[in-house]
């Protein structure tokens, strides 16, 4: 029995679908932090105000350096791919402004700063979110 | 024509540079004290400072047709001719920053590049100590980039440019690259975008080449200025200005001894004393607007450039760059364009000295303007490789921002310029 070439495809890219997972933004599920909106999300990654609509302040977490969450998230927070983050960030790092977020190791310690920092925020797959989480922002495909 | 550099070496410049060096060192050796001391006082029991270390730099080569030397700015004594020079763009910067608490960093960057001598030795471009009282009012101090214009203290981070180098039509008149001072910066949420503005002040710590081999020292001169500027969605406006006190009298008898004495030795200033520098302002402001959506980010800006006595001549300069990513390639286009405004000079009734008072403010002459075409390659992270062409047309007498020109040079140039960026 042959399977129809379009389930083959549908296969193939579901396959593949983890390697560009939805990110979503989330914070402690213990913060005060309900929602966010995008610009307040864009402001807080790319250092621009690093406070929440509360008043409180914010630190961010990135996703380590070749995590496909990480290309995802900026992907669909900003549609830069990561060289131009870079290049961003050597702008304001080389011009001694605002460092960028937090950089750890591994997605583990992502989750970990998030739920130890005062004001953590960070970015997860979708399917890395569970109930010690709040969801604040998705971005849509 | 030429003095030898060596001329220079005398004893005494030997010691004076080798209390500035010290000096440096006491400052930034004095900042890190400082900055320990508030980190500590500030967050008992903190853990050591975390030290990173950062680098950037550029490996260029340029080369000029048309007759006469490319400069990337007035910091450089000579540039790239006919036959192919790295001097223009390549330069290698290192950075350390140390976090001594979340909301306290102390930063140093030495940079080498061909500076105002004709060597390479590294200068201490940053040193300060940030404090960042909430996220949105930070005080720094020690020594800092100057920002007279929008990515203006960037404009050496060639990784962080579109282009090769930053459109010298409009940069290429900045002589001063850091201050010895201090800056505030504050942020306020407005409408549906951000506020935000910058103080600085301080004194220039710096030397600019002022003709073959001789500097002129533009050191204790109290720079002051600021911008504020709008942030919403893509959009970026900001408006700058900055005041320049000349502390020195640039050295035209020096440069008057090297052309022949033509004055037998009597002081240029005191037959023309209108052209003193010393103690006059300069006064730069500038309208600067950038897009940036996704792939496309396009920057516009415009400044001019006042000056209270005539003996340099005011500017105004503007550019257009667009760019365009597709994949790891970005293309991009330019055109940038500086012009002297007409002004008077003064007079003498001493049969040709008016010649030379023409001939001195004529070297701060410009009237050119500047079409590129370029491509980034981002092939690999942290790497950028780009290439550009640069068509110059302008008048003979636009010489501010090229050095050597020949006879009968016509005002234009072609240049062609690779640069290889990178960042660590």
């Amino acid at each position: 029995m042959r399977a129809p070439l379009p389930l083959l495809l549908g296969l193939l890219v579901f396959a593949t679908a983890p390697a560009v997972a939805d990110p979503v933004v989330v914070v402690s599920a213990r913060g005060d932090v309900q929602r966010l909106d995008r610009e307040d999300v864009v402001n807080i990654f790319l250092g621009r105000y690093r406070r929440f609509p509360d008043g409180s302040t914010a630190r961010p977490v990135d996703q380590p350096e070749f995590s496909p969450t990480k290309a995802a998230f900026y992907r669909k927070l900003v549609n830069k791919d990561l060289n131009e983050i870079n290049a961003y960030w050597a702008r304001l790092v080389f011009s001694g402004k605002t460092p960028p977020p937090a950089r750890v190791a591994s997605a583990e310690e992502v989750a970990t700063f998030i739920l130890a920092t005062p004001g953590g925020i960070g970015y997860l797959a979708r399917d890395q979110v569970d109930a010690r989480f709040r969801i604040v922002l998705e971005l849509p495909r | 024509m030429r003095l030898d550099i060596s001329s220079s070496r005398r004893p005494g410049a030997d010691r004076a540079r080798l209390i500035r060096v010290a000096a440096s060192r006491h400052l930034l050796a004095g900042l890190l004290t400082c900055a320990a001391g508030i980190a500590s006082a500030s967050e008992p029991g903190t853990p050591a400072p975390s030290v990173s270390l950062h680098g950037f730099g550029t490996l260029g080569l340029t080369r000029a047709h048309g007759g006469a030397e490319y400069i990337r700015d007035l910091s450089q004594p000579d540039g790239a001719g006919s036959s192919w020079s790295a001097k223009v763009d390549s330069l290698l910067g290192l950075q350390a920053n140390v976090e001594l608490s979340p909301r306290t960093e102390a930063v140093a960057q030495v940079v080498s590049r061909h500076r105002y001598d004709g060597g390479y030795r590294p200068e201490l471009t940053w040193a300060f100590l940030r404090h960042d009282f909430s996220p949105d009012f930070s005080l720094r101090a020690g020594r800092l980039g100057t920002e007279f214009y929008m990515l203006g203290d960037s404009r050496l981070v060639g990784y962080a440019n579109t282009s090769i180098r930053p459109p010298p039509d409009f940069y290429g008149s900045l002589v001063f690259s850091y201050i010895d001072g201090i800056d505030a910066a504050m942020t306020w949420p407005a409408g549906s975008g951000l506020l935000r503005g910058k103080l600085f002040a301080g004194k220039s710590p710096e030397q600019a080449p002022f003709a073959a081999g001789i500097a002129w020292n533009l050191r204790g001169s109290p720079l002051i200025g600021g911008h504020l500027e709008y942030l919403d969605g893509n959009w970026q406006i900001r408006f700058s200005h900055a005041s320049v006190r000349f502390d020195k009298e640039t050295p035209t008898d020096a440069l008057l001894r090297a052309l022949g004495d033509p004055l037998g030795g009597v002081p240029y200033l005191s037959l023309v004393p209108e052209m003193a520098m010393a103690d006059t302002w300069a006064r730069f402001n500038a309208l600067g607007l950038v897009y940036d959506q996704g792939p496309l980010r396009i920057e516009w800006m415009l400044n001019r450039i006042d000056q209270e006595g005539p003996a340099y001549a005011d500017s105004r300069a503007g550019y257009l760059l667009a760019s365009y990513r597709l994949g790891e390639i970005t293309p991009y286009l330019g055109i940038s364009r500086s012009y002297t405004p007409t002004s008077r000079l003064p007079s003498s009734p001493i049969p040709g000295l008016d010649a030379i008072t023409a001939s001195l403010v004529g070297q701060s002459r410009i009237d050119q303007r500047t079409v590129t075409l370029g491509g980034r390659w981002d092939f690999h992270k942290n790497l950028a490789l780009k290439a550009q062409i640069d068509r110059v047309e302008g008048k003979p007498s636009s010489l501010f921002l090229v050095k050597h020109p020949a006879a009968d040079w016509d005002g234009n140039l072609t240049v062609y310029s690779l640069a290889l960026d990178f960042v660590f």
